[in-house]
């Protein structure tokens, strides 16, 4: 049984949560993206998947399977229609904070995958390492370690979001014309070295955790 | 809140022994849980009945109770809270992060994530003897944080409905998630033919008050070391299955993140709030809040080393881990914490735990109270000794880089 059942909750509790979603999803048109890349089938080519998806996908409520609006959008955003360029939101900072310090970075990256998987919701965020886009901003690049990695998405609210957890990053916004452009990046080697005392009684996230959410169709991050 | 997180015994952290008798808190085992119908095996009534029978006052030993801590309730200044989060008065308010938040929690990541399987029932039948003592202990004990901060959230969603929907909207979801939380330990307890009665709770809880600024503080460290402590035990049993005694461990991961949030959030409503960051007080207040909550956590912990080696894990590295990570993360926001990672700071604890102990066994020894009392004296001295030499150690200046006085050339 769910647990809230058992107590009584605000007039919020038994709210589909993604209709508050809806609109502002919405108002945007959703990018043309091969039938393959949403997360959960991009992911599933690659090795670190099978334990991704046992792991955290759950099977959606029938309720919130029902409300089927992305299939809506899908429809409305044929690839041949004309792709608006649109705003992408970042967060950048150096690699190693990103991919191998901030280690509740990957668990929220993670839970959102699940969440999309859920509820049928496209894929709007990416990992950029090395992104092209940094170039047209000389004021975050002059006070960036190297290789840097972005966190690049469409959505406004979670970025702000984000900024506000990982704290340590740098935030900005910019406009490109598809997300091919958006997402460019040069191809650079990760290695990030040996913490060198790791005391937490459990072993660090694998190197490579991030390879799902790189941008569709980047080959194996580099290493 | 999670778990233990809420144990803080903020403002008086010297002596949760005499504490504990002295303010009459509620013996748990006595009167908030009670049993359920009927009990199977006769060992599941064995242990059911030591663990809900009623104590007799005097007796000096009751295995887990005695030293025991219990979860705090809090509740605070309503009309202050108002004022500080009316966007007429407060114009600097930064409606996009509480915004932001908003969307975040109206997701509800973990809709459809705590529902239980015949697993639990199983192993619970599996555990006898002091281990099943200590679960239950562990279940209650967290039930009761989260039921706290499910009542604290929920007044101030109410509260601050008029002055601020979109704060009050948040706490009222926060209070959802702590109101699962609760309800799915409680659940838990039910597999051990126990349950917690939080309508009794409610009424018969005696509640700390604390103004809005020091419910922040609390607040904010509560949550993001219950992050911390979920993720810690989860991700080291998932390293090592075979200490995974009881199912509700699968369920951390993504509950922590819960926890992890409900922490962003203060961090927010402390950035809107800057008096409570910028100044001295501010930092002396932080490494008081800091010290507080590392302590009572450590002290509590090591009373209970046995579910934490139940688990496989070490108590004192666990804590450790887990002060060092929350003191981490904490730095992003308070404006000074402690220097956590000199070994000189650990030793301090060790030697607290040490008194702790002393004091302890006083309490359970055969003394009259007057005695009791003097041989107290010394000790307590000790401790406070020892306690207003840690707040003292230079601490380390800290702070969002929003406000990033602190260090004005940071590099990302």
């Amino acid at each position: 049984m769910v647990a809230p059942a058992t107590l009584t909750l605000g007039p919020r509790a038994g709210f589909p949560p993604n209709q508050a979603k809806v609109p502002s999803f919405d108002r945007r048109p959703s990018f043309p993206l091969p039938p393959n890349c949403s997360h959960l089938n991009a992911s599933s080519s690659r090795g670190s998947i099978p334990r991704l998806r046992e792991k955290l996908y759950f099977p959606p409520l029938p309720t919130v399977r029902a409300v089927a609006v992305d299939s809506d959008q899908l429809g409305s955003s044929e690839p041949a229609q004309v792709e608006k360029p649109r705003r992408y939101y970042f967060v950048v900072a150096n690699a190693k904070f990103m991919l191998d310090e901030e280690e509740h970075f990957k668990e929220l990256l993670y839970e959102r995958c699940r969440n999309f998987g859920e509820r049928n919701r496209e894929q709007d965020f990416w990992l950029v390492i090395e992104p092209k886009f940094l170039d047209k901003f000389p004021g975050i690049t002059k006070r960036l370690n190297r290789p840097a990695v972005a966190l690049v998405s469409t959505d406004e609210p979670w970025m702000t979001f984000m900024k506000l957890r990982l704290d340590r990053v740098l935030a900005d916004n910019f406009e490109a014309d598809n997300l091919e452009e958006a997402l460019a990046y040069n191809s650079v080697n990760l290695n990030f070295e040996k913490p060198e005392k790791w005391t937490a009684p459990y072993p660090k996230y694998e190197f490579g955790w991030w390879e799902p959410f790189l941008p569709p169709g980047s080959s194996k991050s580099s290493s | 809140m999670a778990a233990a997180a809420a144990e803080l015994a903020l403002m008086k952290p010297i002596n949760p022994i005499s504490k504990s008798r002295k303010g009459g808190t509620l013996r748990p085992h006595s009167s908030q849980l009670r049993v359920l119908a009927s009990s199977q095996s006769g060992a599941t009534a064995a242990a059911t009945a030591t663990a809900t029978a009623p104590k007799k006052k005097k007796s000096g030993k009751t295995e887990i109770n005695e030293t025991l801590l219990t979860p705090r309730f809090y509740t605070t200044d309503f009309d202050e809270m108002e004022q500080l989060f009316n966007t007429k008065i407060n114009k600097k308010l930064n409606q996009a992060e509480f915004e932001a938040l908003l969307n975040e929690f109206k997701t509800d990541y973990n809709q459809t994530h705590f529902v239980r399987n015949p697993e639990f029932k199983e192993a619970a039948d599996k555990m006898q003897g002091p281990l099943r003592k200590i679960f239950v202990e562990f279940l209650e004990r967290s039930c009761t944080a989260e039921f706290s901060g499910f009542l604290l959230y929920k007044e101030l969603g109410r509260r601050l409905k008029k002055t601020n929907p979109v704060v009050a909207e948040i706490f009222s979801l926060m209070s959802r998630d702590e109101a699962r939380h609760a309800g799915f330990l409680n659940k838990g307890l039910s597999d051990f033919n126990l349950a917690l009665d939080l309508g009794f709770l409610t009424k018969a809880r005696k509640y700390t008050f604390f103004k809005p600024k020091f419910i922040f503080y609390a607040t904010y460290l509560s949550e993001k070391i219950g992050y911390w402590r979920y993720i810690t035990i989860y991700r080291h049993l998932k390293a090592n299955p075979e200490f995974q005694l009881y199912p509700i461990f699968k369920y951390f991961e993504n509950w922590c993140q819960d926890e992890n949030r409900h922490g962003d959030f203060f961090s927010a409503l402390l950035k809107a709030q800057p008096q409570f960051l910028n100044d001295w007080k501010a930092k002396l207040w932080s490494r008081f809040f800091c010290l507080s909550v590392y302590v009572t956590m450590y002290l509590n912990d090591c009373q209970r080393t046995a579910f934490y080696e139940g688990l496989g894990l070490d108590t004192k590295e666990f804590d450790m881990h887990v002060i060092i990570e929350t003191n981490r993360t904490t730095a992003r926001i308070f404006p000074a914490v402690l220097d956590v990672e000199n070994p000189e700071f650990k030793r301090k604890l060790d030697r607290m735990v040490e008194i702790n102990e002393k004091l302890a066994a006083i309490g359970e020894s055969q003394d009259i109270p007057v005695v009791k009392n003097l041989k107290r004296i010394p000790l307590i001295a000790g401790l406070v000794s020892e306690l207003v030499a840690a707040y003292l150690m230079p601490p380390v200046e800290s702070g969002s880089v929003d406000f990033a006085d602190f260090e004005p050339q940071i590099v990302y």
